[in-house]
This record gives C-alpha cells, structure tokens and sequence, in this order.
C-alpha cells in the first residue's frame, strides 16, 4: 500500500512545486518529489540506485535551485 | 490493485508528461529547469521498472546461494547500473544550466526566459 | 595491436584532466597540448582493426538458445573509425595549433574542452554499445556548451542556455528510447539487438518498436542540428570562436554519423525508416538554404550552409543502397574538411575587422588576397565545382538517386547545389569585391600565420580529395559491404 502512496506524493509535490509563486517552496517541493522516487527505486529491487537518488535528488538538486534563487530572485517572475 | 510495475509506469508517465509541459510553457526559467529535473527523474524510473521483477530479491550474490536459484529470482541488473549514471549526468547538466542562468539575470535582471529571449532576437536585429 | 583501441579515448581524456590540474603553468599545458595533438592523428594509423572488449569480458554462448551474447561494453574499430578518427586527430591538431599560436597565455580549461571533446567525439565512433554512446552524447552536449560560454562574442550565454534546455529535453528522449530497446531486447549492445531483430524475436510493427524509433531519432535531430533544430545549431556555430566554431561543426558531423549508423543498423528494416531520414534531409538541405539567404550575417550564413549540407549525408545514407552509403559518407567526410576551413576563414575576418554584417563590409580582397583565394576555393569545393571534393561527392549522390529510381531527389539535390553557389557568391562579392564603405575600419594587423599554415593544409587535402577520391571511398566501400 505504502509504494502506491509514494507515487502519489512523487507527482503530487511535482504539480504543487510547479504552481508555486514562492521559488524556494518550490525548490524544497523537488526534493520531496527526488526522495519519493528514492524511496520508489528501494520498492522496485534497487538499493544501490535509491542511495545515489536520495543524496542527488533529495540533497543536491534543491541545494542548487535554492543556491541559485538566492543568487537571483524569490518571487516567481 | 494495480500491479506495481504498471503503477510505476504511470507516475513515469506523469513525471514525464509535468516535465515536458512545464520546460516547453512556463516563462519562469528556473522552473523550466525543475521540470527537466522531473524529466529526467521519470526516464530513470522507467528504466529502473524495467529490471524489477514480482517477487524478486535484491541482485547481490550472498555466500550460500543456489546459483540457479538465484539467477531465477532475482532482478535484471543491467538497468540498476546504467541510472547510477544517468542519475550523475542529468545532475550536472542541471548545475551549468542553473550557473548560465544566474549569469544571465545578472545581465537582464529577470528570470523570464521570454524576456531574455526577446531581448536576444532584438540585438540581433539591430546587428 | 588491439591494446591502442582503447588508448584512442584514454590520451585525450587523460591529457584533458592533466591540462586542467596544471592551468597556471602556461608553458607546461602548451607544451603537453600541443604534444597530445600530435599523437592524436597517429594512434589510429598505428592501431589493427578488431574488437575491444573492457574488463576482457569476451561474449559468451548462452546455454539455453545457442546464442551469442556480449556482457560487456564493445568498442569496434574498423576502416570508417579510423577515417574518421584520423581526420578528427588532423582538424584537433589543427585548432590547437592556431590557439596556442595566437593565444599568450593558453586557458586550461579551454583546453580541457576541447580535449574532453575529442575524447568523447572517438567514444562515440567506436562504441558498439547504445548506453555508452548516450553518456558520451551527453558529454559532447557539455562541452559544446562550455566552448560556446568560453567565447567573447557577445549573447553567448544565451545561445548556450537555450542549447542545454532543448538539450535536456533530447537527451532524456534518446535515453528513454534506449530504455525501450532495452526492454524489448534486454541488451544496450547494439550487435544483440541487431540479432535479436534479425531473428524474429521483436515484431517489428509493434508500436513500442516505433516509440523506440521515433525517441532516438528525436535525440539524434537534436545532437546533428537537423530541422527543427537547424536554428539553434547555426546559433552555436556562429557564437564560438573561429577555430572552435571549426571543430564543433567536426564534433556535429561525427556524432550525426556514429549515431545514424548505429540507427540504421538497428532500424534499416522498417519500412518508415528510409522515408524519415530522406524527408528530414530533403527538409535541411532546404530549410538551410533558404535561412542562409535571408542572413545579413556572414557568420549565421555559413551556420546555416552546414546545416544544409548535413542533408545530403543523411540522403546518401537514406537511400539505401551501397553505393549511395559510400557516397554519403564520403560527403560526411568533405562536409568536416571544407566547412572547417570556411569557419575558420570567415572567421578570422570577422575577427579582424570587428564585423560580421555585410552590409557594412567591402574591398578586403586588397587587404587579405591570400585569404581570399583560399576562402573562394573553399567555397567552390562546399558548392560542388570541379575538381574540387565536394563536386566528387555530390555526384556520386546524385548519380545514386537517380540509379536508386528517384530523379527528383537529384533534382533537389542540383538546386540546392546552384543555390549554395549563389548564396556563397554573395557573401564573397559583399567582404571581397564590392568598394569599401567608407565607415569600414580595416586595422592594421595581418592575419595570423597559424592560421594561414592551417587553412593551407586543409585546401590541400580538399584539393588532393576532389583528385584523387578513390584514397579515401576505398576505405568507406570496405565498411558498407560489411554493413550491408
């Protein structure tokens, strides 16, 4: 039942990331979608794949959008 | 219930689907850039969907095991090796993308990609 | 000695990280790039032709069906890569030698690029394996955009991000399209794949075939700059440096080529196939054209010439025939030899006189004579005038569409020639012939020797190809039958 549940957050955070005004909420949104998938690919059989997606997808990839907002601008626009 | 391999495939298709529909028609450009991030998340779970298999175990060969049980239960491995990868390559694309952007709204103070592209073609004419 | 196939990859990636780790060492890096360019042409002379397994993992026989099958990544050299990857070793020569020629100080990491580009470039030609090739596609894509943003021409920075966004939609597009393959074949091996569809074990018309098709053609338009990407390629070309501009245009060409053979071995059996690769080249060669005449910009008009005549390498291959092969191929190679030597030509004048528009150019011939001869027979040679190698090319292409049983494509395939012409007399009366305007500031600098030595080098090899073209269709013909 859980998987099932990760998938809907995975697309849900997605969506939500994608109509936010506030770039940061945004930022921090892609990393609950990254780790949702992180936590899918230890559903699917793969361990070694969910480590390397929850430190690039969960870590990385908002620390840089949110290094880069605040290098520009919050507000979407 | 959803076979979970079939369920996988939908939110692939929805990852997909968000991310090419927020990388051709939202302005903002970092957004355009979080949904080429979902893009390339979605093509990474297709890819890992395709090892899984029902009932399978993880493809590490422990001490002790049948070999023959083990190549029939156990998921195709390939794909698990080839994301590991993928996952790198679509990480780094996003930072020189993200390091470009923030040299351009130095440049035109604005995260508009219609804006920076307009401004473009008017130079150009103007050559 | 199969041990040097790998090594052709290694060197320059190797010479790429060191050049980097020692960037405040002006000396050191010019020495060490210059040396590694050297090297880069020979290796491939001295290497026999065979296979290269990593890690030694030889194929194995299933024990169940009988079949042959490679677990690991192949790399297969044969006479086309050493073709390929001795002239791209030529052209790398070539541009290193004018940039540590006109540079002062040489930039380590633009070194770095241009190295790790050529790596990349000879993966890709050598790769036998689907997965490998995307990694080095994605590699290439980066270090087109870093040669692009190292320029100091201006709205590089925008050319390059609307690069990497259309880039980041291609890229996952061909990786999901392998990912299909994949998963209809369980290999990334493209040699499996071919025997698995050989042997009936993928139905052909299944539309998830198609999908895979479709995905990794979509990928392939947009690494070789085909409609509708013809734009933003011209963009690239026109926004980098001369030099640069000259290899990114080889780095196209190739990565177009490895990726189109590895296509058509995989796909040449359907039925649609053949019909896509001559519409969309049909579609570049026009669309080239036609932007190229509108461009006021010279720089843009050569861009778009390149991309025009991308086309007829893609028609030679969509044809479908061996002698249409060859002759699509050869084009490739004369594409990658004559356009470098327009880039850097019309580049170094743009350099020089601070313009690229021409309308306000004129009269250079009595400042640049020896460039000018040298950009006119260049221009002849893309145009296809005799005896030069384009002219030996284009008529073996339209000598094969017309055996093939389609006189229209030669047709088209004429025109667009006499347009190339038309286009390129244009550009040369506008810089060269026409009176100077009186706005028109010609500094009083020569053009650098470098760059003289290497255009001079590539119109020998363009005039030695339009001569005697049998050197280098031997070779090709050799690698089509086995094709085949």
């Amino acid at each position: 039942m859980i998987e099932y549940l990760i998938m809907i957050i995975a697309v849900v955070s997605a969506i939500l990331a994608l109509v936010q005004r506030d770039l940061l909420k945004a930022a921090i949104l892609t990393g609950i979608s990254g780790a949702a998938i992180a936590f899918l690919f230890q559903i699917l059989l793969a361990p070694d794949v969910a480590l390397t997606q929850a430190i690039v997808g969960a870590a990385i990839i908002p620390v840089f959008i949110s290094l880069a907002i605040k290098k520009t601008r919050r507000d979407d626009g | 219930m959803l076979d979970l391999q079939l369920a996988s495939l939908f939110t692939v298709g929805f990852l997909i689907v968000i991310g090419l529909f927020s990388a051709i028609f939202i302005d903002n450009v970092i957004k355009k850039l979080m949904g080429i991030a979902f893009i390339e998340e979605g093509v990474n779970l297709f890819i890992v969907t395709l090892g899984y298999k029902e009932g399978g175990i993880v493809p590490i060969y422990l001490p002790g095991m049948d070999a023959n049980w083990f190549s029939s239960t156990a998921a195709y491995p390939l794909p698990y090796g080839l994301v590991l990868t993928s996952i790198v390559i679509g990480a780094s694309t996003l930072a020189v993308m993200l390091a470009l952007t923030m040299v351009l709204y130095k440049k035109y103070g604005t995260l508009s990609a219609s804006k920076m592209l307009a401004s473009r073609e008017e130079s150009e004419l103007n050559e | 000695m199969n041990e040097l196939i790998p090594i052709m990859v290694i060197i320059p990636m190797t010479c790429a990280l060191l050049l980097s780790l020692f960037s405040n060492q002006n000396k050191l890096i010019k020495g060490l790039a210059f040396f590694v360019a050297i090297c880069i042409p020979i290796i491939p002379l001295l290497s026999n032709y065979g296979l290269h397994y990593f890690g030694g993992h030889a194929p194995l026989i299933s024990n169940l069906t009988g079949v042959l099958y490679h677990p690991a990544v192949t790399y297969s050299f044969q006479s086309l890569q050493k073709l390929f990857i001795f002239l791209l070793g030529i052209l790398v020569f070539l541009v290193v030698f004018i940039y540590i020629n006109s540079y002062k100080k040489a930039s380590g990491p633009y070194l770095f690029l241009i190295f790790m580009g050529t790596a990349a470039i000879t993966a890709l030609m050598l790769s036998d394996d689907i997965f490998h090739m995307f990694i080095f596609f994605e590699i290439a894509a980066l270090v087109q955009v870093g040669i692009i943003a190292a320029s100091s021409i201006e709205d590089r920075y925008e050319t390059a991000l609307k690069y990497m966004i259309m880039g980041s939609i291609g890229g996952p597009m061909l990786l999901l399209g392998i990912g299909i393959l994949l998963a209809i074949t369980g290999s990334v091996n493209i040699t499996d794949i071919v025997y698995a569809i050989n042997h009936n074990l993928v139905s052909m018309n299944s539309p998830v075939f198609l999908l895979a098709c479709g995905l990794i053609f979509f990928g392939w338009l947009y690494t070789s700059g085909l409609p509708p990407f013809h734009t933003i390629k011209s963009a690239v070309y026109s926004k980098a440096e001369p030099h640069a501009a000259a290899l990114l245009q080889a780095f196209t060409v190739i990565t177009l080529v490895s990726i189109l053979i590895a296509m058509f071995r995989i796909f040449s059996n359907l039925p649609i196939f053949e019909a896509l690769l001559v519409g969309f080249a049909l579609l570049a060669m026009i669309l080239g054209i036609s932007m190229a005449l509108t461009q006021n910009d010279f720089r843009r008009m050569i861009g778009f010439l390149a991309v025009g005549e991308l086309g007829f390498i893609v028609l030679g291959i969509g044809l479908n025939t061996e002698f249409a092969l060859t002759a699509g191929l050869f084009q490739a190679i004369n594409e990658m030899i004559v356009t470098a030597l327009l880039f850097i030509g019309f580049g170094v004048v743009a350099d020089l006189i601070k313009t690229s528009d021409i309308r306000k150019t004129g009269g250079l011939i009595a400042y640049y004579p020896k460039l000018a001869i040298m950009i006119l027979i260049g221009g002849f040679s893309m145009a296809g005038v005799p005896p030069l190698n384009g002219f030996q090319s284009k008529l073996m292409l339209i000598q094969a569409s017309l055996s093939s049983g389609f006189p229209e494509i030669s047709i088209i395939a004429i025109l667009v020639s006499i347009a190339t012409f038309v286009v390129f007399v244009k550009v040369f009366y506008a810089m060269f012939l026409k009176p100077k305007p009186n706005d028109l500031v010609i500094p009083n600098k020569k053009v650098p020797r470098s760059t003289i030595f290497a255009m001079a080098i590539l119109l020998i090899m363009c005039i030695i190809l339009g001569l005697f073209p049998s050197i280098i269709t031997g070779y090709i013909s050799g690698f089509v039958g086995g094709l085949l």
